[in-house]
C-alpha cells in the first residue's frame, strides 16, 4: 500500500491588479521529484453541484509550487482552492487554502504613468494593465488644485490628449485605475508636473 | 459588466456547445415567440427566472469529457450566481414583478426544455445563451 505523502502546506494567495496565484510550499523527499495539481470550486460548484471540484489542467503534475489561477477565477464570489503532492504511484492528500479567496480583495496598484507636453499639448500615456481595468486620470494648472479636471479613459493603447496648455504655468497629472467588475480604484500615482514647450507655436 | 465576462466565456465555447446540440430545428428560449416581444415591464421578472433556470436545469447538465470548457462553464455559471444576487435584492425589493406574458413566456420556456432529454435539453439551453445576453444587454 502505498505510503502516503505530507500534504502540501502554507497554501497561499498572491493578487495583485487581478491576476492571482495560488503559492505553496514544496513538500521535500529525499532524491525524489515531486509533482503538484491544484483544483477550484466556485461558490457555483458548491452550491448547485455537488460541491465538485474542478481541475487546472496547466497545473497537473507540475514541479513548481506556484500556480495561475486568474483564468479560472472570473467572477466575483468566493473560491476554494486544493492542492495534492504526487510521486509516482504515491499521492498525498489535498491541502486546502485556509478560507476563501474572492477577487474582490486583489490588490490594486496605480498605474504606471508618463506626462508629455508637446508643445501646447498636453498628453499622458498609461499602462496597459488589461482588459478589466479603466483609468481615472486628473489634471490642473498647479497653484489651482480647486480647478482640478477629470478624465475617464479605457483605451490606453494610444497616447492621452488631456488639455491644450496656456505658455508658462506648470500642468500636473495623476492618476489610479478602476475596476468595474470588483467596483474598486487604486490609490493615485505620484503627480507629475510639465509645462508648455515654448517657441513650437500651434501656429507654426 | 458580468455580463461581458459571460459574454466573453460563452464566445470560447460557444463553437463547442453548439456542435453538441444536433437538433437544430427547435429553440428552447425563443419557440414560438422571441424574447425580444416581452414587455419591458415584465423584463425584470423573466430575467430573474431566466437566471434560475440556467442554474437549476442548465449548467449542472453540461458537464463535458474537455477540461477546457468545463472550467469555461464553471467561469459561466459562477459569473451568473453573482448576478443572481444582485437580482435577488431587486425581487425582494418587489422591483421585479411578474406580470401574466412573462409567466407565460416562462412557462413555454420550460415546456420546450421538456420536450427532449435533459442533456439535450441543457446543451441547447447553454448554446443558446447569447440569444440571453443579446435581450439582456439590448433591454440594458
Amino acid at each position: 500500500e502505498d505510503a502516503l505523502l505530507p500534504a502540501p502546506q502554507n497554501i497561499s494567495i498572491l493578487s495583485t491588479n487581478m491576476r492571482h496565484f495560488l503559492t505553496w510550499s514544496p513538500v521535500t523527499i529525499q532524491g525524489e521529484t515531486v509533482r503538484y495539481s491544484v483544483e477550484f470550486q466556485g461558490e457555483y460548484e458548491r452550491e448547485y453541484a455537488n460541491e465538485s471540484w474542478i481541475p487546472i489542467c496547466e497545473c497537473s503534475l507540475i514541479t513548481a509550487t506556484m500556480c495561475n489561477i486568474t483564468e479560472d477565477i472570473s467572477a466575483t464570489v468566493a473560491y476554494n482552492l486544493r492542492v495534492r503532492a504526487d510521486i509516482g504511484a504515491r499521492r498525498s492528500e489535498w491541502g486546502t487554502l485556509k478560507g476563501f479567496f474572492n477577487r474582490i480583495t486583489t490588490s490594486l496598484t496605480p498605474p504606471l504613468m508618463k506626462v508629455i507636453a508637446d508643445g501646447y499639448h498636453l498628453l499622458v500615456d498609461l499602462e496597459d494593465m488589461g482588459p478589466a481595468f479603466q483609468f481615472y486620470v486628473l489634471y490642473w494648472k498647479k497653484g489651482q488644485e480647486s480647478r482640478m479636471q477629470q478624465k475617464m479613459v479605457k483605451d490606453v493603447s494610444s497616447t492621452v490628449h488631456l488639455d491644450t496648455m496656456e505658455a508658462g504655468p506648470d500642468y500636473c497629472v495623476k492618476a489610479q485605475t478602476y475596476v468595474e467588475t470588483i467596483n474598486r480604484s487604486s490609490t493615485f500615482s505620484q503627480t507629475q508636473c510639465v509645462r508648455a514647450q515654448g517657441g513650437r507655436s500651434m501656429w507654426l | 459588466t458580468g455580463v461581458t465576462e459571460i459574454r466573453s466565456g460563452f464566445n470560447a465555447i460557444k463553437a463547442n456547445i453548439q456542435a453538441r446540440d444536433p437538433i437544430r430545428t427547435l429553440s428552447i428560449l425563443s419557440h414560438p415567440h422571441s424574447l425580444h416581444k416581452v414587455k419591458s415591464s415584465d423584463k425584470c421578472c423573466i430575467i430573474h427566472k431566466l437566471f434560475n433556470f440556467y442554474m437549476d436545469k442548465v449548467f449542472k447538465h453540461c458537464q463535458t469529457e474537455d477540461s477546457y470548457v468545463n472550467r469555461k462553464i464553471s467561469s459561466i455559471a459562477n459569473s451568473f450566481l453573482s448576478i443572481k444576487r444582485k437580482l435577488e435584492q431587486c425581487h425582494k425589493q418587489n422591483k421585479c414583478l411578474c406580470g401574466q406574458e412573462s409567466t407565460e413566456k416562462f412557462k413555454q420556456i420550460l415546456v420546450n426544455y421538456e420536450g427532449l432529454n435533459i442533456t439535450s435539453a441543457a446543451i441547447k439551453s447553454l448554446g443558446e445563451l447569447d440569444i440571453l445576453l443579446d435581450w439582456m444587454e439590448k433591454s440594458h
